[in-house]
């Protein structure tokens, strides 16, 4: 039989039935939408759930099923405790995390928005032909490149050394999983959108390119920058593939790395009560950050979208 | 055009240009040297050593193109190349075609409460380092205490053997990678809806066209630029899946979940065969290129501007 598109139901209800069943006909339909979708969003918290729950449950009872998703009475710091009390240095993993994402992001923060900067309102020769080079390294994954980074790294004497993840990330170079164009792009893309007067004003005033970066772009660029910031943070903090190639002492590691090491192969319950307790620790600041500004990451990456 | 101040005719160096020069020379210095340094000069590295056999010990030595040579009959090789094509196939799909959907569905007028913590529940997890979440997901995975064969059962299901059968663990690392990648494709296709006029679904609603209908007519062709760069983003980024198939399997069972990342890491880290590694890290670089240059010879004919 033929099917045409004048035979959907809607197309039939549009013709037949009363506005008032076509109303209902709506308000189910929106209904059954939001059913689906929250079983979907549930599907997506429940791991989380999960795992908060468990690190919170006495030990011997973590595994036990059925899963129970909500800390009851009976719940407890003992997997924080023995994580404390165990060789493993997580506050040293901890603190190591923290030092190098903040590093990297202040680093290429800094050196990307200058970029940024020159190649969207400064006239030097061969600006389009380096923008263009750059665009291009968007295509180079970093494991293409490991083999002689590796090498130089250690030439340099950097390996095992938080530097020689934070030094490409001063220069811009890159972030982990970030090539380091991504920062200029973005915030070229900004500054191309501000209106010329402003920077015409300044020159007039005859205000050096670095005040007039630092007293009329930066402030306007408040909201990007921070956008910008707290992606390279994540990322640095959640990255585990450049660590685990430069960072290799138990002294030197950070969070994805010191979790790994730690991991027993599942069924010691007390061991993976650390784990998961490690894990909670972990994510910790990426669910504060985001619940304090979630509708302002969510907004700036749907405006981030919008420009392409 | 405005007046600018800069006059190229004028040359870059003329009194009047040449403020403007040096600082812009100096603004993008720091990134140039970064550049040429961490990223330029290892590609061309790359490219050496993929000439040469080297082990990290012994000086290397020039080898032609044996390693390519090798490749060629390296069964291992094309095993891994064909469990990542089959991650990206299906990871690509999943997340683009559930993030689209689930974008289009929440585009509409809802309470913005209810739509705000609707999207922050599905893109929470894009946050989260692969690590933490992969760790979370092999328990869940578990044959015997894991919750998700768990609530199988309550609906008669046998536990399923996620991680430990050579058929399933490819197709865990699949599920793994869409719930936590999903949340991210919606958010840009949101941002591409949001950019589609109004003025098409008045007209459709005019017309009395059905949601479904105007889903297929309007949405999807106006867009498919979104589209397009969701997919090739993520066909990129799949071709270096590695954290969450080290987390899940390890690789296993066998070689049936390693992943061409992983064997690079393996042959150029444990094996000490840099030259190797080097030379199938162009053949990832190639891949790359390749989907690049697909998507824009694609974008010309396929993708809808207005």
């Amino acid at each position: 039989m033929h099917i045409s598109w004048d035979m959907t139901p809607a197309r039939l209800s549009a013709r037949r039935l009363s506005p008032e069943t076509r109303a209902m006909i709506s308000r189910l339909r929106t209904a059954l939408i939001y059913v689906v979708l929250g079983l979907g969003a549930l599907v997506m918290v429940a791991p989380f759930l999960w795992m908060f729950t468990t690190s919170f449950r006495p030990v011997a009872e973590a595994f036990t099923l059925p899963a129970r998703w909500l800390p009851g009475l009976d719940s407890g710091l003992e997997s924080y405790r023995r994580l404390l009390a165990s060789d493993v240095p997580i506050g040293r993993f901890f603190w190591n995390s923290t030092v190098l994402a903040t590093s990297v992001t202040l680093g290429y923060v800094a050196t990307t928005t200058i970029a940024g900067y020159a190649f969207a309102r400064l006239r030097f020769p061969l600006k389009n032909a380096l923008f263009a080079l750059l665009l291009v390294s968007l295509m180079v994954p970093i494991q293409t490149t490991l083999v002689p980074l590796f090498l130089l790294m250690r030439w340099l004497g950097l390996v095992d050394s938080q530097w020689s993840i934070i030094v490409p990330g001063l220069t811009g170079a890159f972030a982990p999983g970030m090539s380091g164009v991504f920062g200029i792009f973005l915030m070229r893309q900004f500054f191309l959108t501000l209106p010329k007067d402003l920077f015409e004003a300044a020159r007039v005033d005859n205000a050096g390119h670095f005040r007039t970066f630092w007293s009329i772009a930066v402030p306007l660029a408040g909201p990007q920058i921070a956008a910008l910031s707290v992606i390279i943070f994540t990322m640095t903090w959640n990255d585990y593939f450049m660590p685990l190639i430069f960072l290799n002492s138990v002294n030197q590691m950070v969070l994805p790395v010191g979790i790994m090491s730690i991991r027993d192969p599942v069924g010691n319950s007390s061991a993976t009560s650390e784990v998961i307790a490690a894990v909670s620790l972990s994510i910790l600041p990426v669910l504060l950050v985001f619940l304090v500004a979630q509708r302002w990451i969510i907004d700036s990456f749907v405006r981030a979208g919008v420009k392409g | 055009m405005a007046k600018i101040a800069n006059d190229p005719a004028a040359g870059w160096f003329s009194p009047q240009n040449r403020r403007e020069t040096i600082a812009g020379l100096l603004f993008i210095a720091p990134a140039l040297i970064g550049f040429a340094v961490f990223v330029v000069g290892p590609m061309v590295a790359t490219v050496v050593f993929s000439l040469m056999k080297y082990d990290l010990f012994s000086s290397p030595s020039f080898v032609g193109l044996a390693n390519f040579e090798a490749m060629l009959d390296d069964r291992r090789l094309w095993k891994v190349l064909g469990n990542t094509a089959f991650f990206a196939v299906f990871a690509v799909a999943g997340n683009v075609g559930l993030g689209v959907v689930l974008a289009v569905l929440l585009n509409r007028n809802m309470s913005k409460t209810v739509q705000y913590a609707y999207r922050a529940a599905f893109f929470f997890p894009s946050l989260v380092g692969l690590i933490f979440v992969a760790v979370i997901w092999q328990f869940l995975f578990q044959r015997d205490i894991g919750v998700i064969n768990y609530y199988l059962g309550l609906v008669g299901i046998e536990p399923v053997r996620w991680l430990s059968s050579a058929r399933n663990a490819l197709w865990s690392v699949i599920i793994l990678d869409i719930w936590k990648n999903v949340g991210f494709a919606m958010l840009i296709a949101t941002a591409g809806l949001q950019s589609i006029s109004k003025d098409y679904y008045d007209a459709a609603r005019v017309d009395g066209s059905s949601s479904l209908r105007t889903f297929w007519q309007i949405t999807l062709p106006l867009l498919s630029p979104t589209i397009l760069f969701l997919l090739t983003m993520n066909t990129i980024g799949a071709f270096k899946v590695f954290e969450s198939i080290v987390v899940l399997t390890n690789g296993g069972p066998g070689d049936a979940s390693r992943s061409l990342v992983m064997y690079i890491y393996e042959q150029g880290f444990k094996s000490f065969n840099m030259g190797y590694a080097s030379a199938i890290s162009l053949l990832l670089l190639t891949i790359t290129v390749i989907v690049t240059a697909i998507q824009f010879a694609l974008s010309k004919r396929w993708a809808f501007y207005e």
